[in-house]
């Protein structure tokens, strides 16, 4: 259970640094 | 087309039946048939369901939504990932140790027969009809680049998609998926590559996204809160999170894909790819879009993308207008370029006032070019009569025809056929599933040998394909059919997932609160989509929320014997340890 738990944590990671680089890559081109 | 193109394009057909069959094993079962054995891995299954999801319509439909409208799409996928963690988290467990081969046969489990037809059947009816949809859109388009009829075209994506779905079962359907992925995305890879070598020497590929930032087309946040406006990140995180729980976890397609793995783990990671891959994919098709935009400013674009009702305008009673439009159109096409090419300028020498200047100007003659397109189209709309008429869909094959070189054309010609047939094998091997086992095996002969069974299955395979290609080929004549029994599907997505909400995690919810849920649930959506102009993406909220509390109370105040297991039974005891 604590292996899905780092698991599904990694992938909230991702997603954050994924979205937080939209936003910035929406800054920097709007 | 290049004799080239056409090779690559029957080479491509031939060696999806050939690959589809050989690979099948076990076939002669059916665990084998429909669940590959329970042996396939997580990142075939996790590469399956991707390729499922991308169908021919993303890659015509939504490069062209690129094109006109920029990244905003984008926003309608962030929720993906958060969607896939719920699932692995509860409904996966769930499905995997419940030993089933469809989600409905789970809710009879759980609740009663009468949820698990209404279920089933309403996925049947469903499906069936957006099959046909799915595979109209590139009939029609390849019908334009093959010069064949759409009959013809449907046929040839259709046919050898059928072969091996009914001969080789999920299998077949998982392991063709996995090429069919491999090529698509090689595909828009080299579109983004041929893309940006077809700009003039002095403009790059931040160049590209400058102009497009001009325009607003690199817009992917939109945070304003508005129930009627369909893409925004609200709509995008909130919304969109209701649509993807239910669609990869209440949906035969999807869910039987992560049945064929050997355990809860593997079905997780297979699900799980996508919470990585998903986003960055769709991001791709759309920059596809957007590096077309780019480059139709500086090669002058087509008015029109769809020759074929450019020609009937120039050919029809309203020629003199359409071509005076069409002068105009040219004349701010050239002003766009000559504004484009000072916005490059003013950003390649770094001077930042000027380059706002020329960023203002150049967006301003985007939207004279807009304007003049839009005017075109209204005069498309005027002489076919077609009031839904929009050539967005065109943008795409008309670069990929008039742009690219013999033997790419092929290989982008097999990519959309790719799209199409790994779409096409996923519905078809779901709908034969629910089919045989939700109804044949339910309720026509509860007992026969694996091979009756499996000779079933393969008739419903090629049932159901036979009824979608009559569908996608007489698409615009069942065009008012086809929107009502969409509709009708989509009234229920949300609400099947408040039922699947109620299975496992509302242990005092019985069959008769599921299904009176079920039924008031789908009655509010329609309501709503009849009174109000809330976005689609909503009703999927309201869907789930009404279902869970109208079969909350529902269940307790009608009481019902138990007739399948409990999720104490089910779910709560395999969970822990997987």
């Amino acid at each position: 259970v604590s292996g899905m738990r780092a698991t599904y944590v990694r992938v909230i990671i991702v997603w954050l640094a994924v979205l937080t680089g939209l936003y910035l890559l929406q800054r920097y081109f709007s | 087309m290049h004799a080239l193109d056409w090779v690559i394009v029957a080479v491509y057909l031939t060696w999806m039946i050939w690959d589809g069959i050989r690979l099948t094993r076990r076939s002669g079962e059916l665990e084998g048939y429909f669940l590959g054995g329970r042996s396939l891995p997580w990142w075939a299954v996790g590469l399956s369901v991707m390729a499922t999801q991308l169908s021919a319509i993303t890659l015509i439909g939504t490069t062209g939504q690129g094109y006109a409208d920029g990244m905003r799409f984008l926003q309608f996928y962030y929720a993906l990932p958060i969607a896939m963690i719920v699932l692995s988290a509860t409904l996966v467990p769930f499905f995997h140790n419940a030993k089933v081969f469809t989600a409905y046969e789970f809710l009879e489990r759980r609740f009663d027969v009468k949820t698990r037809a209404f279920t089933g059947l309403l996925f049947l009816l469903s499906r069936s009809m957006s099959l046909g949809v799915v595979m109209s859109a590139p009939a029609v388009f390849l019908s334009v680049v093959l010069g064949l009829s759409v009959t013809q075209t449907v046929l040839l994506s259709a046919v050898p998609t059928i072969l091996y779905t009914m001969l080789g079962g999920v299998q077949a359907v998982a392991w063709t998926d996995v090429k069919q992925m491999v090529l698509i995305v090689f595909g828009l890879v080299a579109a983004v590559v041929v893309l940006v070598m077809s700009l003039p020497a002095d403009v790059g590929f931040v160049d590209a996204l400058t102009l497009a930032g001009a325009t607003g087309r690199m817009r992917l946040f939109d945070f304003r809160f508005d129930h009627t406006e369909q893409y925004t990140f609200w709509s995008g995180t909130i919304a969109a999170l209701f649509l993807f729980c239910s669609y990869f976890g209440t949906d035969q397609s999807q869910v039987q894909r992560y049945l064929t793995t050997p355990s809860v783990a593997q079905a997780r990671s297979s699900l799980l790819m996508s919470a990585y891959w998903k986003i960055p994919l769709q991001a791709l098709v759309l920059l596809v879009g957007i590096l077309m935009f780019a480059f139709y400013t500086f090669a002058s674009p087509p008015m029109l993308f769809d020759a074929r009702h450019d020609r009937e305008l120039r050919d029809g009673p309203r020629a003199a207008e359409y071509n005076a439009l069409d002068a105009r159109f040219a004349a701010a096409a050239a002003a766009r370029t000559a504004a484009a090419r000072e916005v490059t300028e003013a950003r390649q020498r770094g001077e930042a006032e000027r380059l706002d200047a020329a960023r203002e100007t150049f967006n301003a003659r985007d939207a004279d070019v807009r304007a003049l397109h839009d005017d075109a189209r209204t005069l498309v709309r005027q002489v076919t009569r077609q009031a839904d008429y929009n050539d967005v869909n065109y943008v795409f094959p008309t670069f990929i025809t008039t742009r690219l070189p013999p033997g790419l054309v092929g290989l982008m010609i097999a990519a959309i056929f790719a799209a199409a047939m790994s779409t096409i094998a996923g519905e078809l091997s779901a709908l034969s599933t629910t089919s045989v086992i939700d109804f044949y095996r339910r309720f026509v002969r509860p007992v026969a040998t694996d091979a009756h069974y499996l000779f079933i299955s393969k008739v419903a395979t090629v049932f159901w394909g036979a009824l979608a290609s009559v569908v996608a080929v007489r698409a615009a004549d069942l065009s008012s059919l086809i929107q009502v029994v969409n509709q009708f599907g989509s009234f229920f997505y949300g609400s099947i997932l408040g039922v699947f909400i109620l299975a496992v995690a509302v242990p005092r919810a019985n069959g008769n609160g599921a299904f009176v849920g079920l039924l008031a649930g789908m009655g509010l959506v329609a309501a709503t989509a009849a009174y109000t102009n809330t976005a689609f993406l909503w009703h999927n909220v309201i869907g789930a929320v009404a279902v869970v509390i109208v079969g909350y109370i529902v269940s307790l105040l009608w009481k019902q014997q138990s007739t399948g297991i409990r999720n104490q039974e089910s779910g709560n005891r395999a969970a822990p340890g997987t």
